[in-house]
């Protein structure tokens, strides 16, 4: 191996705390070389992050850092503090989950791309704006000069992500930092960043620290992965043989969260309780520049029922107009055109009346994707369940209220003293765990769940998935479920209707679907799930020509012409 | 070991401050402590009757007799700024409370119902805006007459958009969030949703605008007095004293116009650091 261009060395990371302080990374060692990508996988809290952070000189107020973190075999902490700035600024590249939150609005792509080559690198203007654009181009954003004068809001997530990556790349570091980048993607934008980033690795040799918690992804990107359990790294695997080595339990259960793609249960055949039928729903959209209005179809013709104690699962990517129809079902949005019944009555738009959303809401309710956003954050558990219940018992006593938290708590097997916690005070699943009693709190007959587990640690993911499925049996409640995620949907749901762009492109049993899918999207939303074995490929050709090798990730893979259209700006 | 580990954690933020010696904080608390008591007990404490002329010699200096020393009419200067405490400081604490009220119930039902409700309120809020407060409450004095009533009310109006705008901007954002549509589909009703969710939740940015509001208030006020359109002479009222002692100023008497204006200088700058104190509070119970 050849000399490591990044290396921890006994790192241990120290939070100060109220409490006294807390050590969240426990003597961490790893290195990585040039051309390599390492994957440091782990569930949310495990110090993954923070282990990023503190080579990018990024920790917050107070932390300390111990042992010695190297870039280029120079001890980082030993640097003067404008030398290590101008090393970060050099040789460091940093990608993060939510590019939308890591760009300024009001600026341009161009100006942010430009500003490092000719702040940093001294530049002049144009120089900068040509290198910009051939970035783009390198990581396969199509039409880069429109780009350039286009805001982060005219731009999809993986597009976004993707300039993200451009940028970083301005100053050709030799060092790749990419924390959960594809986390907030569809599956198959991820595939997208995925082969970008496999393609520069191999023509810049970039090595590259790679964070995530999906270890199906870190196997099939990843040369090694180093697998983090509360701040420890438990163990460091051959990506390629992982699941043979694998030795802790922890990591032996991180791969078997991994969602199986079995279970099948059988089909229900009743009155349905949900029907909807032709529901359009257009939004008008004042484009960035010049306040025209655009008219943008969120959601074509669809149509779909669901059968009491049934369950149908819409899956599409970001933009496919799956979540508009759940808020359409549950009152946030009215449809332009088609209808939506519930129980023989008409639900199309949404109640008026604080009665008529009380019956409505005794009836569906939803879990929404990110529980911390979902509850009231000055609420404790205790006060919002409360509040849910007491909605529809008013006449009801302390001491039927209380009795019947804890029976919610029970029921969605939240350990009873967490109940005076805050959101912030929890872990994601607990929070989802909460959101979903709360759901359960009006006892609906139908539950929409708005990706509801797709925020979620792989481990977690499991967990919510069983406890919903284990709900859905105790209570017979009919569950909608709205995901991205198809092995999620394969896991709880009978039915699946696939969406793309507003409309419906397949539907049928979930089996026949998946395992037989007709439509071609359906076949790409199949192929896009990494896996064993899984080569991310480029749906869009790169612009300039990159060294094909036998992988066949390279451009010249990229055979289904129609799918560009995916890629399209919203 | 901390304070706050002794006692379990359960410690009030403000016993937290002491812990931690913000001496700021404490100097503040203490200023405002004892000016608060000074308006409600001030009347009560006057050495002399505030309102006797030639209690002693005109425009003495501070003595043992007379503590602040006496005005230009031989008045106790002492015993004018305790009489005159409470409309100085409960004056402004009214333009406050109006406005911040009928500020934020304009803001909510602005931004609760959207469409032609949030256009009318807003530009009804954007003309009074136009209009500066000084000039309404003159424009209000001389339509009802001198007085501190008329002044009080009208820059309560005049403080209005100010809070509004705030709390808007503040209440359309909160309403976007996930889990106001949580809310709404559990069937939460509207009111509900407003006084337990959206006001606390609005709370950090309304109780900071209320204590900026509250200097501007009492500076708005005593510069009304000052003018000679609030509290009429001989009324002692901390602006009226600033604006009387003006001769006396430039016949080298400064304690007329002094002793008043470091009250009011005292609570303006007390409330807007007990205000950001709280604020920053309010916002780490939130975070």
């Amino acid at each position: 191996m050849t000399d490591p261009v990044l290396e921890f060395a006994h790192v241990s990371i120290t939070a100060p705390g109220a409490d006294g302080p807390r050590t969240l990374v426990h003597d961490c060692t790893l290195q990585v070389a040039p051309g390599e990508v390492l994957g440091l996988v782990g569930e949310s809290g495990s110090g993954k992050t923070m282990s990023v952070r503190a080579v990018a000189g990024l920790l917050p107020d107070g932390f300390t850092v111990e042992g010695a973190i190297r870039i280029d075999g120079q001890d980082i902490s030993e640097l003067p503090a404008k030398r290590l700035r101008d090393i970060r600024a050099r040789r460091l590249g940093m990608v993060f989950q939510t590019p939308r939150a890591h760009l300024n609005p009001l600026r341009t792509i161009g100006d942010f791309m430009t500003e490092a080559l000719v702040t940093v690198a001294g530049e002049s203007a144009d120089a900068a704006a040509r290198r910009a654009m051939e970035l783009l181009a390198e990581v396969g954003i199509p039409d880069p000069e429109r780009r350039m004068r286009q805001r982060p809001g005219d731009l999809s997530g993986g597009l976004l992500q993707r300039v993200m990556i451009a940028a970083t790349l301005a100053m050709d570091p030799p060092i790749l930092l990419a924390d959960e980048i594809t986390t907030a993607l569809d599956v198959t934008t991820q595939e997208e960043v995925m082969a970008v980033l496999a393609d520069l690795r191999r023509t810049r040799q970039l090595a590259v620290l790679f964070i995530t918690h999906d270890l199906a992804l870190a196997a099939a990107v990843c040369d090694r992965v180093a697998v983090m359990q509360d701040g420890r790294i438990v163990e460091t695997l051959s990506a390629s043989t992982m699941r043979a080595d694998a030795r802790e339990p922890y990591t032996q259960r991180l791969l078997s969260a991994v969602l199986p793609a079995d279970l099948l249960s059988g089909q229900t055949a009743a009155e349905p309780i949900l029907v909807v039928d032709g529901l359009q729903k257009t939004f008008h959209v004042r484009s960035a520049r010049g306040g025209r209005r655009e008219v943008f179809v969120a959601v074509d013709d669809v149509g779909f029922a669901l059968a009491p104690g049934g369950s149908l699962g819409i899956v599409g990517e970001s933009g496919s107009g799956k979540s508009t129809t759940a808020r359409i079902i549950c009152g946030l949005e009215s449809a332009d055109a088609g209808t939506v019944s519930v129980k023989g009555e008409d639900w199309t738009t949404p109640a008026r009346s604080a009665r008529g959303r009380r019956q409505r809401a005794r009836i569906a309710q939803m879990v929404f994707q990110d529980p911390y956003l979902s509850l009231d954050r000055r609420q404790t558990v205790r006060q919002c369940l409360t509040e849910a219940v007491a909605v529809h018992r008013r006449s009801a006593s302390r001491a039927e209220l209380r009795a019947r938290v804890d029976e919610l708590l029970a029921s969605v097997r939240l350990d009873p003293t967490l109940a005076d916690r805050r959101p912030r005070s929890l872990s994601g699943g607990q929070r989802q765990r909460v959101a979903i009693a709360r759901a359960l709190a009006a006892d609906p007959e139908i539950l929409v769940l708005d990706e509801a587990v797709s925020a979620l640690d792989v481990t977690t993911q499991v967990e919510i998935l069983t406890l919903l499925d284990a709900i859905r049996r105790d209570t017979g409640v009919a569950l909608l479920m709205i995901s991205h995620d198809l092995a999620a949907v394969r896991r709880l749901c009978d039915q699946v209707v696939v969406m793309r762009s507003g409309r419906i492109v397949e539907h049928g049993p979930i089996a026949d679907v998946l395992d037989d899918p007709q439509a071609e999207y359906t076949r790409l939303l199949l192929d896009s799930i990494p896996r064993e074995g899984w080569v991310p490929r480029r749906r869009i050709p790169a612009r300039v020509s990159v060294p094909d090798d036998s992988t066949g990730a390279a451009s010249g893979s990229s055979t289904s012409a129609p799918i560009t259209a995916l890629e399209g700006d919203r | 070991m901390s304070i706050g580990q002794l006692a379990g954690g359960r410690i009030s933020p403000v016993a937290r401050r002491v812990a931690q010696r913000d001496p700021l904080f404490i100097a503040a608390g203490v200023v405002m402590a004892a000016i608060v008591l000074l308006a409600v007990l001030g009347p009560l404490l006057t050495p002399y009757d505030p309102n006797q002329l030639y209690v002693g010699p005109v425009l003495s200096p501070p003595s043992v007799v007379h503590l602040m020393g006496t005005d230009d009419l031989g008045r106790d200067i002492l015993s004018r700024v305790l009489a005159g405490g409470a409309a100085s400081v409960f004056g402004p604490v009214v333009v406050v409370v109006l406005s911040t009220v009928l500020g934020s119930t304009v803001a909510i039902l602005s931004a609760w119902y959207g469409g032609w409700v949030d256009a009318v309120l807003t530009r009804i809020t954007e003309v009074v805006f136009a209009i500066p407060g000084l000039v309404l409450a003159i424009l209000a004095v001389s339509m009802f007459g001198k007085g501190l009533i008329a002044p009080v009310l009208a820059l309560s109006i005049a403080y209005l958009p100010v809070v509004s705008r705030l709390v808007r901007a503040g209440a359309r954002s909160e309403l976007g969030k996930p889990y106001m549509a949580a809310l709404r589909i559990q069937g939460v009703g509207s009111l509900a949703i407003s006084f337990r969710h959206l006001l606390p939740a609005l709370l950090p940015a309304i109780l900071a605008q209320s204590t900026i509001g509250f200097g501007y208030a009492m500076l708005d006020l005593a510069a009304i007095s000052f003018l000679g359109l609030g509290a009429q002479p001989p009324t002692s009222d901390w602006g009226v004293m600033i604006s009387s002692g003006q001769p006396s100023l430039l016949n080298g008497a400064p304690e007329q116009s002094l002793f008043p204006a470091l009250l009011v200088v005292l609570t303006v700058l007390s409330v807007n650091i007990l205000g950001a104190r709280v604020t920053a509070w309010a916002e780490r119970a939130d975070a």
